[in-house]
């Protein structure tokens, strides 16, 4: 269920219109005589989408992500198509649980703006978030991230990031040397930074790490001199880098990259050798990941694509620093730059 | 003066706590009863479940053993259509169930026959080499309760208590019978396994809101300050059930409500909502703290028993337009049983804390409905300013009211005054709730799942250790003593009841009642 009301986008007015949609929800449970509605906040949450971004629906992925993560969520859609420069409207995202009476529901507000404009959505945000909780920053606005950013894109992604705990962005599709010197550019302005290609790399990581939880093998990782690669596209993506990074950064083990064709973008197959054993660890079919060891071992998991709302699941539940990731993060930037 | 120095094992480099779940160690897990219910319907789930979640070792295995013959096949067979039926809130992959398969094993054997054992090492020896298990053995006991002795003693005999790993074996309940079998059944275990190696399993620890009921008085500040005798009027816990006995009628007889529930379960949550703060979050601390409330729980005098406990047994009733049938009527059950399948208890307890505190604690079969809840009343205001206008007329009221629900929908609430909108002071209680499901979406693990898990990792918090399993014992015991010689008018309340006249005297005679949960 959810409902919509359209306001110029002040801080003050939002705010009157959100309590008068709690207002209105109330009104249900008093006919109903009983609790019908459950308020869930645990954080602000803004995200931030551009005209390239029409077919993300980010409604609906709040809405899926409210169910781990309440928020108070912000859809903040730049768009030259927007009649005002600032405009706005609520709405309540909610939903039942199975076999349940009563909604959970989390607020919504929807802020258009026209792409001169969003330099000056940064008062408006402050006036909005939710009080001492994270607020996090969800950056979908491709064209603020890119080279070829405009003034106003800068200043308006910037005017965000001020009032963000933790910014998340995906560069999946950004050059890796590029997205990687905008990514230690904030980090050394002290920003919380969080990548989705790192995130999406959790279903192949965690089956690796385990295998040296064995005390035999942990002991023998640092004999594991070799870290291929097979990744699909051109060039390694920065999920690429990010895993030859985390594999090969304790002890400085060689990377070796190379293109193959496979299921789907990103890595193919994962290898690490030693002396004594190869591990290769591949996508074997588009659902289906397979481990196998030179020792006789082979172990079949299932791969399933995570999509937005399953990443940032994931990524919300790290609201604090990250220390597997930049490490990793420092060793891919010394990748790529051997790459090039 | 000399020390070897042994390296100390590396830490996993690649290990990520942040965003994996916890890891386990290797090893084999070897299940005697494995062809019984138990297994079927929570254990193979479960480590089905934990090996889909990639929460356990690639490199496991269990070892299923009971006395039905079958290959490493049929057992496969047999669990792959188990763990089909009975997994809960998850899906069956047929790709992932062929890798679990691949860990399966079994062993046919007789707990009373020594060869079997010859065969169970053979077995693990075989696994050790093909699935790295690094010779970590847990052993889970889920065979009748009268043969645990019996197997843990073959198992010393056959050195099966000791290899190149750890060894660990895990103990359903019932553990004993009365205080004294549950010493000799801990002398007994002791004889072939260090303290430190048994886990007595009790599922009610594993159940995320009893583990929650810590996080949230440690957790928080605001409540612990309230959690004494100078706030708290009363505690009641609830573990009401509204099937009977479901073709357990013969076992159920021998046991009874007060063993089968409150000397372990409901003792356990009890010992949870009443203990200290642990100085360290650690098993032995938290373990340590338990045993220590239970040991402060005062001990009944016989004469005490007829005031502080009361026994009840369901006869036929109707629910929803069904007929059902008394206890006595159940399959397998005498006609004149004097078996308890209502037990409510008042416990005292002897600290500084809670002195004059009734904990009242009650547990039964054939109630209304299937509920677990602990409900902490705190006292009234010292001065009335408001009253609720109810339909006898004006009234006051003990609002406060912090109930824990266990089951069947997690979460707390918190009940207070707030007054009505409009004009005049007119007051209603209104309830703050935390839905432990709806806030956290993710899946709740199974109580089996966090326990097998806590197990392999070696970490025995939510076990029960021997001295908290003899205080509990040491407090149902002058009741089961009193009730062993005593005639019960039974059956004393009907199907689809809250259970016995006598237990709402049982609380009246301090002033309070019952809640409805």
């Amino acid at each position: 269920m959810s409902s919509a009301v359209i306001f110029p986008a002040q801080p003050e007015q939002i705010l009157k219109g959100l309590g008068k949609l709690w207002t209105s929800l109330g009104e249900e449970e008093k006919q109903h005589g009983k609790p019908t509605v459950l308020r869930a906040c645990a954080m602000t949450l803004i995200v931030a989408t551009d005209e390239a971004d029409r077919g993300f629906c980010a409604s609906q992925t709040i809405s899926e992500l409210m169910r781990e993560h309440p928020s108070r969520g912000i859809v903040l859609s730049v768009s030259d198509r927007a009649e005002k420069s600032l405009e706005a409207r609520v709405l309540a995202q909610c939903w039942k649980p199975f076999g349940k009476a009563q909604q959970i529901c989390c607020e919504q507000i929807e802020i258009t703006a026209r792409p001169e404009s969003w330099p000056n959505v940064g008062p408006t945000l402050i006036g909005l978030t939710a009080a001492d909780l994270p607020v996090i920053f969800w950056c979908r606005h491709q064209g603020a991230l890119n080279a070829s950013a405009t003034d106003d894109q800068k200043a308006g992604l910037e005017a965000v990031m001020n009032i963000a705990t933790k910014m998340i962005v995906d560069t999946s599709s950004l050059d890796p040397q590029w997205a990687f010197d905008l990514l230690a550019r904030w980090q050394a302005q002290g920003r919380l930074v969080a990548d989705l290609e790192w995130t999406r790399l959790t279903v192949w990581r965690e089956p690796l790490a385990h295998i040296f939880d064995n005390t035999a093998r942990v002991n023998n990782f640092s004999k594991f001199h070799t870290v291929e690669i097979a990744h699909t596209g051109e060039y390694p993506a920065p999920s690429v880098l990010y895993v030859a990074g985390w594999l090969s950064g304790p002890y400085r083990a060689h990377v070796k990259f190379n293109k193959e064709e496979g299921y789907g973008a990103g890595i193919h197959r994962i290898t690490l050798r030693s002396d004594a054993e190869t591990i290769e660890f591949e996508r074997s079919s588009p659902d289906c990941m397979t481990l196998r060891s030179t020792n006789g071992r082979e172990r079949k998991y299932s791969y399933e694509e995570a999509g937005p709302a399953a990443l940032m699941t994931e990524e919300l539940s790290v609201l604090g620093p990250d220390a597997a990731f930049s490490a990793a993060f420092r060793r891919a930037q010394e990748l790529v730059r051997e790459l090039r | 003066m000399s020390a070897l120095v042994q390296p100390l094992p590396e830490v996993n480099p690649l290990q990520d706590t942040l965003r994996f779940a916890r890891r386990v160690p290797p090893c084999a897990v070897v299940i005697f009863g494995a062809s019984g219910d138990l297994s079927k319907r929570k254990l193979l789930p479960s480590l089905y479940r934990l090996f889909y979640e990639r929460r356990i070792s690639p490199n496991f295995a269990v070892i299923g053993s009971s006395r039905t013959p079958m290959s490493d096949d049929r057992f496969r067979g047999v669990m792959k259509e188990s763990v089909s039926n009975f997994l809960e809130d998850a899906p069956f992959d047929e790709d992932v169930w062929k890798s679990f398969a691949q860990s399966l094993f079994y062993v046919p054997g007789d707990l009373n026959n020594p060869a079997s054992y010859d065969d169970l090492r053979d077995k693990l020896d075989a696994v050790e080499k093909s699935h790295q298990t690094a010779g970590n053995v847990l052993f889970y006991l889920s065979t009748q309760p009268s043969h645990y002795a019996e197997a843990i003693l073959e198992l010393g005999q056959h050195n099966l208590n000791h290899g190149t790993g750890w060894r660990r074996v895990i103990i359903e309940k019932p553990f004993g019978h009365d205080l004294d079998s549950a010493r000799k059944l801990n002398d007994e275990i002791h004889k072939v396994f260090d303290e430190s190696e048994v886990y007595r399993i009790d599922h009610y620890l594993g159940k995320e809101t009893v583990q929650n009921i810590l996080a949230f008085r440690f957790g928080n500040s605001m409540f612990e300050p309230l959690w004494n005798r100078r706030y708290v009027d009363h505690v009641q816990i609830t573990a009401a059930e509204s099937i009977g006995v479901e073709g357990r009628g013969a076992y159920y007889q021998e046991a009874g409500a007060l063993r089968d529930m409150i000397q372990n379960h409901l003792s356990q949550v009890m010992a949870t909502v009443a203990m200290e703060p642990p100085s360290v979050f650690d098993s032995t601390n938290v373990r340590d703290e338990r045993a220590k409330l239970l040991r402060s729980v005062r001990v009944m005098k016989p004469e005490d028993v007829s005031t502080h406990a009361v026994a009840g047994q369901y006869g036929p009733g109707k629910v929803g337009g069904q007929d059902l049938p008394g206890f006595r009527q159940e399959p397998s059950v005498d006609r004149d049983s004097q078996t308890d399948t209502y037990a409510a208890v008042t416990f005292l307890i002897d600290n500084w804390r809670w002195a004059g505190v009734p904990f009242y604690v009650r547990t039964g079969k054939r109630l209304p409905k299937r509920v677990t809840d602990i409900a902490i009343q705190f006292k009234a205001p010292p001065l009335g300013l408001f009253t609720q206008e109810t339909k006898t007329g004006p009234r006051e009221v003990r609002p406060n009211l912090l109930v824990v629900r266990i089951q069947p929908e997690e979460g707390i609430s918190l009940r207070f005054l707030s007054k009505s909108p409009g004009s005049g002071m007119r007051v209603r209680p209104v309830s703050m709730d935390f839905n432990y499901g709806s806030s956290f979406g993710e899946r709740t693990p199974t109580a089996y799942e966090t326990l097998l898990v806590d197990a392999m990792a070696g970490d025995p918090t939510l076990y029960t250790r021997q001295d908290m399993v003899e205080a509990s014992w040491q407090i149902v015991q002058p009741i089961l003593d009193v009730w062993a010689h005593s005639r019960f008018e039974f059956p004393n309340y009907a199907a689809g009841t809250w259970g016995p006249r006598t237990s709402d005297e049982m609380l009246a005679r301090n002033g309070h009642v019952w809640r409805i949960p």
